[in-house]
């Protein structure tokens, strides 16, 4: 029994995703080693927010068939609802403190963040893709692609527009002393984005595995004409898809805002970083993206202590480029149809 | 565009016009370009740098069409591949002295040879590959150059020597509207050719060609590095025409600007762009210098026109002009468009 566990794990380590994941524990450990435990905290805070938008990106692209160049927009939206959100509550929370409301507060943003996400997601699946679908689906995946590319620059604009070229950022969410892990003093906000992206992801694991609904979904990211044949509501599978990765987006951005304060273009870094995600891990490939957050995230950090600031854009585009040519299914290989053969 | 009547029944001005493949109607256009200089509105020095900056623009349109258009492949890191052919120049030319005109084409090579390598890598995949592909290395190459200081002075931006030691905006736009007219013409020998052909098999049903014996990766590849090429040497133009080049040059948002363009214009007629390039440009400069209280609302319009053509009228603006204007009405305007039959 234990003989034949060691056997399929050594296999698995032989497999292209066994050598990267063990490759990147043995640099994470090395690094760590060497420039200290921050490493190790900063690779993992930020790998499961990461990893939670990679994983939308995922989901959208291996049930809708749609590459999202606008995925960072959702971001976007996200920090933005949650900066309107939380603000006036806390400049509330000044005058009247409240340690209940204090510590509430930002679930009630990331809340509004979440539902901003799924509802501007369901609207860009009724008002865009379903037109387009309903026309043709020749060169679905091109066409689709490039939809998302005018919407982004809709929404950019538009947030540009409407809510100005500022920085809306806020200090943290929950005030108190930062926690101190292996040496490292983290913020509070730090530690709870990471818990709630695993507790987002654990829970959209459980609700993909087990639940009616997303039972329906793999169904029908596995076969669109079989799912239908079994009587699967297409259109409404398609909207809430799209709700779900939109809205995983969002609260990344909304958990996040601390780090990343809401302006137009704040989008673009996490969407080049999940796209990076998602090639590297194999095109709609749900569980690898966690996986792969953490190992971007590994990547940008080792590139920023070793190599310099700035240059966390062009060590991994050219890891990235590595991968597009020798494995272009990605290290856990891909289970989409259509962005492979179509 | 084989008409059913022979070359030699034909007029001297057509057999012309159509080596250089304009019908009258097109190379009347060309000549109106050619003398707005001289109308009033248009001869002012910022009208001029406008209208060669949209000449550049509606270029790299025809270019970017000649891939996307046809062999279905949406070149992601058009803006860096062009960018690159500009640094290559302008380092050429500031280093090493070299004269632009030289550098032009070394630029050209440039690019050339890396949008060889990227569709060598990626053609062979399906095309969103090799989208993400080109947008990668369009991505690490706007990195290098933002970091490598040393060679190009980063953001700072690096000045590079004119192509003309002139101020005037003049022989630059006849200079620019010189490189239009050639990027269109070799791009449409192009695809008129055997080789045009097998493009547009590959761009409609790749299966179908590859059993019709067409080798998709080879058309493909000769296909992208054409764009490439092309991309390079307008992007030689634009740095010594600039005079200062910064990496924002080979951000994706300039690429999504010339993508906008192509389309709206209509993908696969190369003209589309090209043509539309003028005016839509123009009324967005209009719009966004006539409500600078409303920052981004020009780009707002932009994505919603790019949205709509997208989805109600995917063959752009020139599918308009096949629907209601390539009708024969009377003799002259039959001329004007070539009208033919059997087409």
């Amino acid at each position: 029994m234990l003989k034949s566990m060691f056997q399929k794990i050594f296999e698995w380590l032989k497999s292209a995703g066994g050598i990267t994941v063990a490759v990147s524990v043995i640099l994470l450990a090395l690094a760590t080693w060497d420039q200290g435990p921050y490493i190790l905290v900063n690779t993992v805070v930020t790998g499961g927010m990461l990893g939670l938008v990679a994983m939308g990106l995922a989901v959208i692209l291996g049930v809708l068939n749609i590459a999202q160049f606008a995925h960072g927009e959702y971001f976007m939206i996200g920090g933005l609802t949650a900066y309107y959100v939380i603000t006036p509550i806390q400049n509330y929370l000044t005058a009247h403190p409240n340690a209940f409301l204090a510590a509430v507060a930002p679930f009630v943003a990331m809340i509004f963040a979440t539902l901003a996400g799924a509802i501007a997601g369901a609207l860009t699946e009724l008002l865009c893709f379903r037109p387009l679908r309903a026309r043709s689906r020749a060169n679905w995946v091109m066409n689709s692609f490039l939809l998302t590319v005018g919407l982004s620059v809709i929404l950019v604009n538009g947030d540009l527009l409407i809510f100005g070229a500022d920085f809306k950022g806020i200090v943290g969410y929950w005030q108190g002393a930062p926690l101190s892990v292996a040496g490292v003093y983290v913020s509070i906000d730090r530690v709870m984005a990471f818990i709630l992206a695993l507790a987002i992801v654990i829970g959209f694991w459980v609700f993909m595995k087990y639940s009616r609904t997303g039972q329906a979904i793999r169904a029908v990211a596995q076969d669109e004409l079989g799912a239908l044949m079994v009587g699967i509501g297409l259109e409404w599978i398609m909207v809430l898809t799209m709700a779900l990765g939109c809205a995983m987006a969002a609260v990344a951005g909304a958990s996040l805002l601390f780090m990343y304060p809401s302006y137009p273009t704040v989008g673009l870094e996490p969407l080049y970083m999940a796209w990076f995600v998602v090639i590297l891990v194999g095109l709609g490939n749900v569980m690898g993206a966690l996986i792969g957050g953490f190992m971007v995230s590994l990547l940008k950090v080792l590139t920023v202590a070793y190599v310099g600031e700035g240059w966390q854009f062009v060590i991994p585009s050219v890891l990235i480029i590595l991968v597009l040519i020798f494995k272009p299914s990605g290290v856990f290989g891909s289970e989409v149809r259509g962005v492979l053969d179509q | 565009m084989k008409s059913g009547v022979s070359k030699h029944e034909m007029g001297l001005l057509s057999r012309i016009l159509d080596r250089l493949c304009l019908t009258p109607l097109g190379a009347l256009l060309l000549i109106i370009l050619a003398l707005l200089p001289f109308i009033p509105p248009f001869g002012e020095e910022y009208m001029l740098r406008w209208l060669t900056l949209i000449a550049l623009t509606a270029a790299s349109a025809i270019a970017f069409d000649l891939t996307a258009g046809f062999i279905n492949i949406v070149n992601f890191g058009f803006a860096a591949i062009l960018g690159l052919g500009s640094y290559t120049s302008a380092l050429l030319a500031v280093r090493l002295g070299l004269t632009p005109w030289v550098g032009m084409f070394i630029g050209a090579l440039a690019a050339g040879v890396l949008g060889f390598l990227t569709g060598v890598l990626t053609l062979r995949l399906r095309g969103i590959f090799a989208a993400v592909m080109a947008w990668f290395v369009g991505l690490a190459l706007m990195g290098l150059a933002i970091k490598m200081v040393w060679l190009t002075r980063g953001p700072l931006g690096l000045r590079v020597p004119r192509l003309v030691q002139n101020e005037a905006n003049q022989p630059y736009y006849y200079i620019m509207l010189i490189m239009l007219f050639v990027t269109y013409v070799v791009c449409r020998w192009t695809t008129r050719s055997k080789m045009g052909l097998a493009f547009k098999a590959i761009g409609q049903n790749m299966e179908a060609a590859r059993t019709s014996g067409v080798n998709p990766t080879y058309y493909r590849v000769v296909n992208f590095t054409l764009s490439c090429t092309i991309a390079g040497w307008l992007g030689g133009f634009y740095a010594h025409y600039m005079g200062i080049l910064t990496p924002d040059l080979m951000h994706t948002s300039k690429t999504v600007e010339v993508l906008a363009v192509a389309y709206i214009g209509g993908r696969g007629t190369l003209w589309g762009g090209a043509f539309i390039a003028f005016p839509f440009l123009v009324a967005m400069e209009l719009i966004r210098s006539g409500a600078s209280n409303m920052p981004g609302i020009n780009l707002v319009i932009y994505g919603l026109i790019l949205i709509v053509v997208m989805i109600y009228l995917p063959g752009g603006v020139a599918s308009l002009y096949y629907r209601f204007l390539y009708k024969p009405w009377g003799k002259f305007w039959k001329f004007m468009i070539s009208y033919k039959e059997n087409e």
